[in-house]
């Protein structure tokens, strides 16, 4: 299954669109936090976890999705919101914790999420898994087109409700894809040192289903791969795990000094930026020209700076705020 | 004072545990990050490069898995001291924590004890919303068969957790991450005391009241001291006596100190950063009004997180959390003084 | 004859600052040498500060201020 140009074109603007964000983002998140790194000062307080690197799984696999398809995502969520077409400004909005975004400044940036286009997520590892299967029931049972897929780390392979839910939704034959991104590092502690087997696509086999591993974070070959494990949900044959390498170019979460990480292991991840890559790809095919892709990534640009701007300008929330929304 | 050093929540409570694992081979460290990184929250450093993997062992993200582990080996004969990195992640693994380690003993008569200390941080102020900033005091005081302790200061700290490894009881440590010391969470110096380098306990189940006073008493835990503290030094320059008592357990609840100081106070303020319904905040008015009514010249009141999950935005979370101008204001309510403008 | 507390220049690399975290002794406590009293922060580590001498403890720069590399914070006597 080989991408339209079309194709091609958005997935490469969707990378350049996350990554630029994820660079303005962590520009504006050190604001107020230098010299004194206090997680709790500046435009964007508490937590963030960047996804720079990791670009190709969400649009090799998202490029197969349509709004009505479900999406739960995980504590490092923005390159999948992007791919899935979460509104940027309301995200943005929201990441700022101004009443203008998805969840009124309620949410922040772990909990992001829009009915519009199906995608959630959330910061306990392993949580989006039961939802997002939870998802393909609710289609299957109504009858209604929609393939859930959910994102997950390969750290979260070691909890109990990836053992549940593969089952789950292979016992049920759910329209569902479970998306292992494999970055190697569970904070500070290696694959290696957590898990029993070199590759969690093997465990797929535990539960009677198509386990595939993607190397080399190549979002052509992602592409290949999820097609086939989305038109498989698709055709009611059941669900199916891929597990996807790639490289996770920034720390766990912002302050991260990551002094884990074996000296070069960096400097080397970030030779194999995947999106350099990409263009070389699209230029080395002949399917696009630099003017071309210089376009794509003004577009890019263009749209993040929307949304940080229209993010700055909107307004907080008001204190009490804080009370509403409990219930509906 | 001779030979004064202070440490950080962090640093006492990696001592307290270095300390008892030099002492007793049974005590080990399970929990993830807690090796190489010496836990997200500082309190395991050290442990790593002095005793080796076997004895600090990094998990992987399987709280059900290594949380019903440190059951089955504190039943053994061993001494985890597991971590369960954020209070908010108890939702993955309340089975092996509430079914399991709080009841064995119990179902089998005494005939099987589990000795063992889950550590676990809490507390918010910093945006990390609502899967990242709870204190679930009430949710783990509720349940019965495990003792739960936080300190709001190192010297308490380390006494705590030497008793708590100590113990032959399932202990709750909670630490609460605003009194950590971590840098990169600002720091409350308040937290940061004197600790004698030998070992010793802080007996579980005994409050401490750091500051007396006459016309009103302040009961908190763990990061609500602080605020009470401060409310208390400004209360003073309007003429208003504090008391603040700092609980250091939530069970066993030292009710009997609870009740002497609002015999001595008649006025009663629980500040309490967890929900304010059905919790630890309800528990000590309860404590109160059961047995010491005539002591009382006003009702009490509670200063407690409101029934919603934590917002992330700043102002939100801000306007939710207890604070000192909320207790001030609250003091001079209770005494009938006058609210300023 | 005082002992400055200095922030030393190859603590790390770079010119960013720091700022103090903790205090682990108060202004004047007796101070053996080699004894842990700070703790400062650059953006995203945490380093130590020693005494450079035993005596008597006096506080320069309070905690929550921010230092450079040569900054005195203190000094023992």
């Amino acid at each position: 299954m080989q991408p339209s140009k079309q194709t091609l074109a958005w997935m490469y603007e969707m990378m350049v669109t996350s990554r630029r964000f994820e660079n303005a983002i962590e520009k504006i998140y050190m604001e107020g936090k230098t010299p004194v790194f206090n997680m709790a000062n500046g435009p964007i307080p508490g937590e963030m976890h960047l996804s720079d690197g990791q670009e190709p799984v969400a649009v090799g696999v998202c490029a197969h999705l349509n709004p009505e398809d479900i999406v739960t995502a995980t504590h490092r969520p923005h390159h999948q919101a992007i791919a899935k077409g979460v509104n940027l400004k309301k995200m943005a909005a929201e990441i700022f914790g101004k009443s203008t975004g998805l969840s009124g400044g309620r949410g922040g940036h772990m909990h992001i999420f829009d009915p519009d286009v199906n995608f959630a997520c959330s910061g306990i590892i392993g949580q989006g898994m039961g939802p997002a299967a939870g998802a393909a029931l609710s289609r299957k049972i109504q009858g209604k087109p929609g393939v859930a897929v959910s994102f997950i780390g390969e750290g979260a392979a070691n909890q109990g409700a990836f053992h549940e839910t593969l089952n789950l939704a292979a016992v049920w034959k759910l329209p569902m894809v479970l998306v292992v991104e494999d970055n190697a590092w569970g904070i500070s502690v290696s694959k290696e040192a957590s898990t029993a087997i070199a590759r969690n696509a093997d465990r797929a086999a535990a539960y009677g289903i198509p386990g595939h591993y993607v190397s080399g974070n190549d979002p052509l070959k992602i592409y290949e791969v999820a097609g086939e494990a989305i038109a498989r949900a698709r055709a009611g044959d059941g669900p199916t795990l891929i597990e996807i390498e790639t490289y996770r170019l920034a720390g766990h979460f912002m302050g991260d000094a990551e002094g884990y990480r074996p000296e070069g292991e960096k400097d080397a991840l970030f030779e194999k930026d995947p999106i350099p890559a990409m263009r070389e790809t699209l230029l080395d095919g002949g399917s696009f020209t630099a003017d071309e892709l210089d376009t794509l990534e003004t577009k890019a640009q263009k749209a993040v700076d929307d949304a940080i701007s229209f993010a700055r300008e909107s307004a907080d929330p008001q204190p009490e705020d804080a009370l509403t929304a409990v219930f509906a | 004072m001779d030979n004064e050093r202070k440490l950080t929540i962090a640093r006492a409570m990696a001592e307290a545990t270095a300390q008892e694992m030099r002492n007793d081979p049974r005590v080990f460290v399970m929990g993830e990050d807690i090796g190489e990184l010496g836990g997200v929250f500082g309190n395991t450093r050290g442990l790593l490069e002095e005793f080796g993997k076997t004895r600090v062992r990094d998990t992987p993200i399987s709280e059900t898995g290594f949380i019903g582990a440190a059951v089955g080996a504190a039943q053994d004969g061993m001494r985890p001291v597991v971590e369960l990195m954020f209070v908010d992640f108890f939702g993955v693994c309340f089975d092996a924590i509430y079914n399991l380690m709080a009841k064995n003993t119990y179902f089998s008569g005494g005939n099987f004890n589990v000795p063992m200390v889950l550590m676990t941080s809490t507390g918010g102020g910093y945006s990390d919303a609502g899967q990242h900033s709870q204190c679930l005091y009430g949710s783990f005081a509720h349940l019965p068969g495990m003792k739960v302790v936080s300190p709001s200061n190192a010297y308490d700290a380390k006494g705590l957790m030497t008793a708590a490894i100590r113990d032959p009881n399932p202990v709750i440590y909670m630490y609460h991450k605003g009194l950590q010391g971590m840098g990169w969470l600002g720091t409350e110096a308040g937290a940061i005391t004197h600790v004698p380098e030998e070992a010793y306990e802080v007996e579980i189940g005994k409050a401490a009241i750091p500051r007396e006073g006459s016309d009103v008493t302040i009961v908190s835990i763990a990061q609500g001291v602080h605020h009470g503290l401060k409310a208390a030094k400004t209360l003073e320059e309007q003429g208003i006596s504090a008391e603040v008592v700092d609980l250091r357990s939530l069970v066993p609840l030292d009710r009997e100190t609870i009740r002497a100081s609002v015999a001595k106070t008649g006025r009663l303020i629980v500040v309490d950063e967890d929900y304010h319904s059905f919790g630890v905040s309800g528990e000590i008015i309860a404590t109160v009004t059961e047995t010491n009514m005539a002591d009382l010249k006003a009702p009490p009141k509670r200063i407690a997180y409101p029934d919603v999950p934590i917002p992330f935005a700043r102002v939100m979370e801000q306007h939710c959390l207890p604070n000192a101008d909320k207790i001030v204001a609250a003091a001079r309510e209770v005494c009938k003084a006058p609210v300023s403008a | 004859m005082a002992t400055n507390i200095t922030i030393p220049s190859d603590l790390w690399e770079g010119g960013e600052e720091s700022v103090i975290t903790a205090w682990l002794a108060s202004d004047g406590a007796k101070i053996a040498e080699g004894a842990l009293i700070a703790e400062i922060m650059t953006a995203k580590v945490q380093h130590e500060i020693t005494a450079p001498a035993t005596g008597t403890l006096s506080i320069a720069k309070a905690q929550d201020e921010v230092v450079a590399k040569g900054d005195v914070i203190g000094s023992i006597s």
